[in-house]
């Protein structure tokens, strides 16, 4: 991998001297700069210097998210949930705890882990009986298209709302939860120790729980370390790899990235054929009113694809050998088709079952075995 | 006062500089781009719908009377080093803010050639350059030479079968059959245009993009054989990059070529507006029934 950024300082040193014209412009663009920015400093000081900006009693302590280089440089942090240290772990307490509901949890159910588990790439691992099959809950820091399947919840902070109130979900009060979580001995002093009160406010449970989603990065498969260069693959699942990303081939990167988007998905929303008559009233078109739209859903993120059955937005598929075979031969011509699915006009890519073996291999090879036995993201102990 | 007054200094530009802004905008057949809709033929006699174009442009240059010239970069150049990316502009008929370049302040004076990389040179067309959507989106992958897409036409056309078929004109790095030689396929455009950049003006400068001259002269592209996957096909790419040469045009669209005034009154015209208007991409409702009649027309001839 070459990361240009890291090495333009010396570029833009040979770029100064090999073009004469330019380096004139620039040094009087900068010097302009540099004297704009001296007296904005100046009259910074003076505006300032008699009411110094009052401080917040309480700051947690800042946490860094942790991301390859390859990953993006910008993330969806909003600026009034920054994350902290104090924030993830209580989040993380949050969201391993029934009382959540605002019951105290005897009744079986529910906080966030009775559905996300980590070891199925925080999904449930099963079918369930929500609307939609359920999406991974990993590097969404970096989402930018809403979540869900259709992109309808714009941010994290929305999706616990959603979750904590929805019938097939948690069904709580936000009410009833806050004033439950109030009264228990322990949460009252964390929140405090995150948000610098230790009233609750259901607020502060959305921030929490969701900086402990944005922490939950998976990057640390068997293909970042071939991206790393710690690692070769082996013979199929290099050869798995190039179907992956050929439009001859399996054709797969155009949505699902690559080495050279490593989030292996775009985030954005495709009709990928799996069906050629619509009734789903939730699909991408519910969001956009387009037509155009309509079959159309998230293109998920490959990370750790092997432990995410079911597959598909209805879990129509329980094993990848299925998905495979759909791309293969089962893609469904429709007017909404995207037009990426080049293949479609022969019902699919057309795999041999050695090119299938092979895809199937390298899509192992992003199962990130430390990221879903990361003692940080499991439950505590406390 | 004072914070009027650190807002004045903040934003001025450089004694002896302007602005200049380009706006892109597309023509087919001679009229403004309309995306979703099937209602365009190309010169081998495809029936084609285009429903989005993402590309890079890059090192555009300004040649001054006195032959010199001026790389044009982003007006957020990061200061103060550089890095390659500010001289690479991404453009999506998706994103309608990407349709107008916002150029660093430039020295006023007037300026005889616009040239221009489309696409992304060898240099510096490297996996890695972007790591953040859209532009990470564009990437090519390894195998296939890295870096990134050139360009990305999407679309669909009516194939010789009477189906529907997949339309995507990618364009990037070549291959040979085993991989293991490499192609460059981006190509320098340059433009004869009389702009004239004042200091205090909103200088900008209109660069159309004549679609339906990707697919003739001096290649006749037919869908039929090129249509879709073609990232593999460097005979396809090569055909794109011949007939890429007069794509380019300065001005609103291809049938009004004598724009190549810049002056204040010759700039965005109503035409132009109503292009950048159209490259929008929702709602679709309007082109929705010339699809589904079409669909349903070759459903039933099958």
């Amino acid at each position: 991998m070459i990361f240009m950024k890291q090495l333009n300082v010396h570029r833009f040193t040979r770029i100064l001297m090999a073009c004469h014209t330019d380096r004139q412009r620039r040094e009087r663009i900068y010097a302009s700069k540099i004297l704009e920015m001296t007296w904005a400093f100046v009259l910074l000081s003076v505006l300032f210097s008699c009411k110094p900006e009052p401080q917040p009693s309480y700051q947690p302590t800042p946490y860094e998210l942790s991301q390859p280089s390859y990953f993006p440089s910008k993330n969806n942090i909003p600026a009034d949930n920054p994350m902290s240290v104090e924030g993830v772990a209580l989040g993380r307490k949050l969201f391993y705890d029934p009382r959540l509901s605002g019951r105290d949890g005897t009744d079986g159910i529910r906080s966030c882990s009775s559905c996300h588990h980590q070891e199925h790439n925080f999904e449930f691992g099963a079918s369930t009986n929500t609307h939609h099959a359920m999406l991974p809950l990993i590097n969404l820091a970096w989402n930018r298209t809403g979540l869900g399947w259709n992109g309808g919840v714009v941010t994290l902070e929305d999706m616990v709302l959603a979750a904590v109130t929805s019938p097939v979900e948690i069904n709580a009060d936000t009410n009833q939860v806050v004033k439950y979580l109030q009264k228990t001995d322990d949460y009252p002093a964390l929140f405090e120790k995150a948000f610098g009160s230790h009233d609750i406010t259901f607020i502060n449970i959305e921030r929490a729980i969701a900086q402990f989603v944005r922490s939950l990065v998976s990057a640390d498969s068997k293909f970042d370390h071939y991206l790393r260069g710690e690692e070769q693959l082996t013979e199929d699942e290099l050869a798995g790899y190039e179907l992956f990303c050929t439009e001859e081939g399996a054709d797969c990167f155009h949505c699902h990235g690559g080495g050279g988007l490593a989030l292996m998905t775009t985030n954005l929303f495709y009709n990928n054929g799996l069906d050629n008559e619509f009734n789903d009233p939730e699909d991408r078109s519910a969001i956009t009113g387009s037509h155009w739209d309509r079959g159309a859903y998230k293109a998920p993120t490959l990370r750790n694809i092997a432990v995410s059955s079911p597959y598909m937005h209805n879990g129509r598929f329980t094993t990848l050998d299925e998905v495979i075979d759909f791309y293969s031969e089962g893609v469904k011509d429709s007017e909404t088709i995207n037009p990426l699915m080049h293949h479609v006009t022969d019902g699919g890519v057309q795999l041999t079952d050695l090119e299938k073996a092979q895809l199937k291999a390298f899509l192992n090879t992003l199962t990130d075995e430390k990221f879903l036995n990361n003692p940080d993201y499991s439950k505590p102990n406390h | 006062m004072l914070l009027v007054a650190m807002a004045f200094v903040s934003c001025k530009k450089p004694a002896g500089y302007g602005d200049l802004s380009i706006n892109i905008g597309y023509s087919v057949n001679g009229k403004p781009l309309i995306t979703d809709s099937l209602c365009y033929h190309n010169e081998a006699g495809n029936e084609f719908m285009i429903t989005e174009i993402q590309w890079f442009i890059s090192q555009i240059e300004l040649q001054d009377e006195r032959g010199d010239w001026f790389r044009l970069d982003h007006k957020e150049v990061e200061f103060p080093f550089q890095y390659t990316t500010d001289w690479v502009f991404y453009i999506d008929t998706n994103i309608p803010e990407s349709q107008v370049l916002e150029i660093a302040p430039i020295p006023i004076g007037t300026y005889k050639t616009l040239r221009f990389v489309f696409g992304i040179n060898e240099e510096d067309n490297q996996t890695g350059l972007f790591t953040d959507p859209p532009e990470s989106e564009m990437f090519w992958p390894d195998v296939l030479g890295g870096g990134y897409h050139y360009m990305k036409l999407n679309g669909r056309f009516v194939n010789t079968e009477g189906e529907l078929a997949s339309l995507n004109v990618h364009l990037g790095i070549g291959q040979n059959a085993n991989h293991t030689e490499f192609y460059q396929n981006y190509f320098t455009v340059e433009l004869p245009l009389n702009l004239t950049v004042t200091e205090n003006a909103e200088n900008q400068l209109n660069l159309c993009m004549v679609v339906d001259n990707w697919f003739r002269n001096p290649n006749l592209y037919d869908f039929n054989v090129y249509g879709s996957a073609i990232m593999q096909n460097q005979a396809a790419q090569q055909a794109l990059k011949e007939n890429g040469k007069d794509v380019f045009r300065i001005g609103k669209t291809a049938d009004n070529e004598n724009n190549t005034s810049m002056k204040k009154e010759n700039r965005l015209a109503e035409g132009f507006k109503e292009t950048m208007q159209k490259a929008a991409p929702k709602p679709h409702f309007w082109s929705w029934k010339n699809v589904k009649a079409r669909w349903e027309q070759l459903k039933s001839a099958s």
